[in-house]
């Protein structure tokens, strides 16, 4: 609360008096509007769905019903007031800490209600919808998050951030990942671009397109997603558009980018020029599946896996040129 | 007392021309026997009569009214069915089969009081079951289950019985016993018509025949005047020798 | 035999007290009473009259129509083996539903699109097994398996095509899943409303368990009296499965369970399969809820689990 001091001087005159008491009330009236929204209007933003969110205080019993939108919550600093998760809640840390309330597809409503929670956040594509009505009908105040670019992280961060009265931390998050997008997309900006195929799943075949959070990530890196210009989100593809495609690159996620068998199928087409150049490779799948700040942390190790693809392709170049050069001078000889 | 007849009937054979259209009066006190070959329409006449089957043409009239006039319920209150096939796709107590009989004079929030379940249980003593009251159906032997098929239609009590093969399955004792049950049934004034493969049954107990042949022809009058040899031998496709017994006639086939 | 109904009834309400009682939050006696009276704190009355009251209601709604359509289905039928699912009903309330929620529709209009393809796949068997004028049990039902086949290819392609977030939700349909009912009133209402109806035509449906000849030569009307149970038991199923999804096993299981200890008088079945019915539904969604929770199963495996062996002992002993 803004105390405004008055002083009204040491005029005893009864009129300077009244100025002063006249600016008093300019003052007051002048700052009153920030007095008046900080109490009810100041924690209101709008959700990804567009709708308008307004808290009557900062969120301080928050649920998170997704493992991405726990982490853009600790990411926004509201960490610490997060009562309760859903599976796989695994990063930060901090988070396996937390009690469980089922999963996102389904959630044990009893004990979220248990909770008495002042804020949900909720994921659009993720929760089913029946549920997320549920929560409506019964008055918890739900914050619906979807993003599907690099600044919609950022803004949901600002947004939850306000949310839970944390701005300065949320804020420097946001802008953090701003700024280390920015690098990353100045440092990438000149690669050489490779048609890349990333596999989402292996059966059924899924792959993303250049809508989706990954396919942003493969154009940022200098890659370009065969799958790019499909309408779907999530389209499931046979082997035979693939090979049609000719990646140049193969990438898929796994546990901590450890290499596994889901991509052996590919082996068995040598003349794939990705298996050709041997150019399979395995990131960590949890950063680039969730639109958290960890997507600079994917952001990374996929363009270094495309670099180590273009050194491939290079190195295949060159032995090409020897091998041919060999031949000429051979020719030559003979 | 109630009077079933047919005015130019013709049953319903699928497939097969039209046979002689039927007029009878099938009154009560009497006993009819209707023989014939395989496939000659047995079943389909008495499912006929009973208003279950549409005929081809012509009426059957229960007291003078016709069948396709009247109620369900009200033909069931006077004409009863035994039917040579059944279907137990669903396990019931024999006393529970056989109080079903009662169904046509209940109306729909009634359920079956004491005189309902003493006229059942004297029907199955009549027919030598009740002992089996309370087994399941499925678990009887075919002659069994023929008698409490018979006790059923003795619960219904309806003024015109019509029985198809009533003494299938049943031993001698049983078949004596059933054939003069339904004699007596008739000495009382009621109506009875039976479909029968044996000849010899209607030999003995029947008072008037009708005779169906495969091909739809048909003839019918006292039992004396119908079971003349010539016409038998005819009817069956099978030579006969004519022996008497106990004052009726025994027919008997032959291999030559 | 009023006594057996009686018993179920106070079992039906013990299964409804212990399903109140029973969640992821504890709520003691003492707490249950003070809401009942109208007081309580705001989390119990939340819980209680906002969460478990519905849910249970709709439960006990849910399972009494299963298990009476499928009673009615089996008489219908002469079929032991019926279930109120058997003539592709549940397929078309699945495609119904399953086509709402692809288009991104809200709960009210994926019910009422349940509902109509429920009705829309009463009508095309009706019809279809109509044919040349007369129908009998088994054409009824090799149309109705027929069309059912037909509608589950409909709905394995539905699935196919599918965005794959959206798979998850009309997976939980197909399983069967109580959370989502909106309201029980629906389910409750036609339930009681259909059982009273139908205890007239009890007797003749006993009659007609023993053959469509037989009954008709005992003066009941085949035809209206079948076409009366097909729409019923359809109804039935339709409701059941707008406000639930399809849940299996119940509609078959519980009449035969109650034939083995009540014989096979449809006055005292039906009204039985109601009570009996809903019994198991809540006990088993009871359990679906909070054995493992917090993670939620869905309540046909646990119905199955609670039938299976119940059944096979009941079978061991009428031997």
């Amino acid at each position: 609360m803004k105390s405004v001091v008055v002083s009204l001087g040491h005029n005893k005159d009864t009129k300077s008096r009244n100025i002063s008491a006249w600016w008093f009330l300019v003052l007051l009236a002048l700052t009153s509007p920030t007095l008046y929204s900080k109490e009810s209007a100041t924690f209101c933003v709008q959700d990804d769905l567009g709708k308008e969110v307004c808290l009557k205080q900062a969120a301080n019993r928050i649920i998170a019903l997704s493992p991405g939108a726990t982490e853009l919550l600790f990411a926004a600093g509201a960490g610490d007031r997060v009562m309760a998760v859903v599976n796989y809640s695994d990063y930060p840390p901090a988070a396996l800490e937390l009690p469980l309330i089922g999963s996102h597809t389904r959630v044990d409503m009893e004990a979220l209600i248990a909770l008495n929670p002042d804020l949900v956040v909720t994921w659009v594509t993720g929760n089913p919808p029946a549920q997320v009505e549920l929560l409506q009908e019964l008055g918890v105040p739900t914050f619906a998050i979807e993003p599907r670019t690099f600044e919609g992280v950022s803004s949901v961060i600002e947004r939850l951030s306000t949310l839970a009265g944390t701005e300065p931390e949320g804020y420097a998050e946001a802008e953090r990942f701003r700024v280390g997008i920015a690098a990353l997309t100045q440092q990438y900006a000149g690669v050489e671009p490779i048609p890349v195929f990333y596999q989402v799943w292996e059966k059924p075949l899924m792959t993303v397109n250049n809508e989706h959070l990954i396919g942003k990530v493969l154009k940022l890196c200098g890659g370009v997603n065969v799958f790019g210009d499909m309408q779907r989100l999530i389209p499931r593809i046979s082997a035979e558009v693939v090979l049609q495609a000719d990646p140049y690159a193969i990438l898929t996620g796994s546990v901590d980018g450890v290499s596994d068998d889901q991509l052996d199928e590919w082996k068995k087409y040598a003349g794939l020029t990705a298996v050709e150049k041997n150019n399979l490779f395995f990131v960590p799948a949890s950063p680039i599946s969730r639109p958290t700040p960890r997507l600079l942390d994917a952001i990374q190790t996929v363009c270094g896996k495309l670099a180590n693809a273009r050194e491939n392709l290079a190195n295949a170049r060159e032995n090409l040129e020897s091998v041919r050069g060999n031949l000429k001078s051979a020719r030559e000889n003979l | 007392m109630s009077t079933l007849s047919t005015r130019d009937l013709i049953i319903n054979v699928p497939g097969r021309p039209d046979g002689f259209a039927l007029n009878m009066s099938i009154e009560p006190g009497q006993i009819w026997g209707v023989l014939g070959p395989n496939g000659a329409g047995k079943t389909t006449l008495l499912h006929t009569l009973a208003g279950l089957l549409p005929a081809r043409s012509g009426q059957v009239q229960l007291n003078s009214r016709s069948l396709t006039a009247l109620k369900r319920r009200d033909i069931a209150r006077r004409l009863g069915l035994v039917f040579q096939e059944r279907q137990d796709s669903f396990p019931a107590t024999v006393l529970e089969t056989t109080l079903i009989g009662r169904h046509p004079w209940l109306s729909p929030w009634d359920s079956e009081q004491g005189d309902d379940q003493r006229r059942a249980e004297q029907a199955l003593n009549t027919l030598d079951v009740r002992h089996l009251s309370n087994r399941l159906l499925n678990t009887l032997s075919g002659g069994e289950r023929q008698r409490v098929a018979i006790a059923t239609l003795m619960t219904q009590n309806p003024d015109i019985l019509l029985l198809d093969e009533p003494t299938n399955h049943l031993d001698l004792h049983h078949q004596v016993k059933v054939m003069n049950l339904l004699r007596d049934q008739a000495g009382a004034g009621k109506t009875v018509l039976m479909c029968l493969h044996d000849l010899n049954l209607a030999a003995r107990w029947c008072t008037h025949v009708l005779l169906l042949h495969s091909n739809g022809d048909a003839c019918w009058g006292l039992a004396k005047n119908m079971l003349e040899p010539t016409a038998l031998e005819r009817l069956y496709n099978q030579k006969l020798i004519t022996v008497e017994a106990d004052g009726a006639p025994v027919f008997v086939p032959v291999s030559f | 035999m009023t006594r057996s109904l009686l018993g179920l009834g106070v079992l039906a309400l013990a299964s409804m007290a212990f399903a109140l009682a029973l969640g992821s939050v504890t709520v003691s006696p003492a707490d249950l009473w003070q809401v009942v009276q109208g007081e309580g704190s705001t989390l119990h009355r939340t819980l209680l009259l906002d969460l478990r009251l519905p849910r249970t209601l709709a439960a006990f709604g849910t399972g009494g129509l299963l298990a009476v359509a499928g009673a009615l289905m089996q008489v219908l039928l002469r079929n032991p083996l019926a279930d109120p699912y058997v003539l592709g009903l549940s397929g078309g309330a699945a495609v119904g539903a399953l086509l709402a929620m692809l288009m991104g529709m809200g709960t009210l209009i994926i019910s009422g699109s349940a509902f109509a393809g429920a009705m829309l796949a009463t009508v095309l068997v009706f019809g279809l097994a109509h044919g040349t004028g007369s129908w009998t049990p088994s054409r009824l039902l090799l149309t109705g398996v027929v069309v059912a086949a037909g509608w589950g290819a409909v709905i394995t392609l539905m699935l196919a095509i599918t965005p794959s977030y959206k798979l998850p939700g009309m997976l939980y349909w197909l399983m069967g899943d109580v959370s989502y009912a909106r309201s029980p009133w629906p389910a409750v209402v036609v339930l009681a409303v259909s059982v009273v109806l139908i205890m007239p035509l009890a007797r003749n449906l006993n009659v007609l368990a023993r053959g469509a000849m037989q009954a008709a030569a005992l003066g009941v009307s085949v035809r209206p009296l079948e076409w009366t149970i097909y729409v019923l038991a359809s109804l039935l199923t339709a409701t059941a499965v707008t406000t639930a999804g399809s849940i299996g096993f119940v509609g078959l299981i519980v009449p035969h369970m109650l034939r083995l200890i009540l014989g096979n008088d449809q006055r005292i079945i039906l009204p039985a399969s109601a009570l009996a019915g809903g019994t198991l539904l809540v006990l088993a969604d009871t359990l679906a809820r909070t054995v493992v929770a917090p993670e939620q199963l869905p309540v046909g495996v646990i119905t199955a689990l609670l039938g299976v062996p119940t059944f096979l002992y009941l079978l061991h002993r009428s031997r």
